[in-house]
């Protein structure tokens, strides 16, 4: 299966993380060498830190959880971040090759379900693109600057 | 005030994701506090904890997130199931403070749902008298 080939870059401009395993150990170690890699490249205070590393969790979370329940076989998510100097802006991308639920399961469970709200609250921008062929979430920072 | 340890949950350290939750009794209340990472691997042993404590029939319920560094929607929906399942009377209060956690709880409306505090005495401090 060509999802299994992973690829990992780190540097000033780009982190990349592609073939992760959809699952919630991988998303959790995806998460922490992301905040890692934020730290030591971009000056932030600590809210826009947290905001950042728990933004991408959660898409990183929603896929792990979601993208492969009806497929049957255990996907695979990619997580893209770039740094525009130029326009100060970090655009971070998590994208799989599976399907979210379109509507919520559990209507009247108010426990679920934030991961969304919490995406586009702690995002400047933020978008959810679905196809047949996967989901992909865009999320831009603004006023992102290299130490 | 007469304070109790009741119990000490395990740890989790799968990848990162390490989180200690204790329960304990402060009098009639009952306190969760949890430290770490709270996201989809360690929520439930949260969940765990608060099962645990209200089962004691406790006056209130504090959960303490003082030293928690990260908190996912996974934590969050533990604390509003909690809020939800509470017996009549029981009331659960939060204790959050920082960007990891009092931040997000007001930008996703849990702060409406339950209160927020700043510390735990001023937490406790509410169940008094």
């Amino acid at each position: 299966m060509i999802d299994s080939l992973s690829k990992t870059v780190s540097s000033a401009e780009r982190f990349e993380r592609v073939g992760v395993p959809a699952d919630s150990t991988a998303a959790a170690r995806a998460r922490d060498e992301f905040s890692r890699w934020l730290q030591g490249t971009f000056d932030l205070d600590p809210n826009k830190s947290n905001d950042l590393v728990l933004a991408i969790y959660e898409a990183l979370a929603n896929t792990a959880e979601f993208a492969y329940l009806s497929s049957g076989f255990r996907g695979t998510m990619d997580l893209y971040a770039a740094h525009d100097p130029a326009e100060s802006a970090l655009s971070v991308t998590v994208a799989d090759r599976g399907r979210w639920r379109t509507a919520p399961s559990y209507p009247d469970d108010r426990s679920r379900g934030r991961g969304i709200a919490l995406m586009k609250a702690l995002s400047d921008r933020a978008s959810i693109q679905t196809s047949t062929s996967g989901t992909t979430v865009r999320l831009v920072w603004t006023g992102i600057r290299r130490r | 005030m007469n304070e109790q340890r009741e119990s000490t949950d395990g740890t989790s350290t799968a990848s990162g994701s390490n989180c200690e939750v204790n329960e304990r009794l402060v009098g009639q209340v009952a306190v969760v506090a949890t430290s770490g990472v709270v996201d989809m691997i360690t929520a439930p042993q949260l969940e765990d904890a608060i099962t645990a404590a209200l089962a004691k029939s406790p006056a209130g319920l504090v959960v303490d997130l003082t030293e928690v560094e990260f908190l996912a929607s996974a934590g969050m929906g533990v604390l509003v199931a909690a809020h939800d399942a509470a017996p009549e009377g029981v009331a659960i209060v939060i204790v959050a403070d920082g960007p990891a956690t009092s931040r997000p709880l007001k930008l996703v409306g849990i702060a409406d749902i339950m209160p927020l505090h700043a510390t735990l005495d001023e937490a406790l401090a509410t169940f008094a008298g």
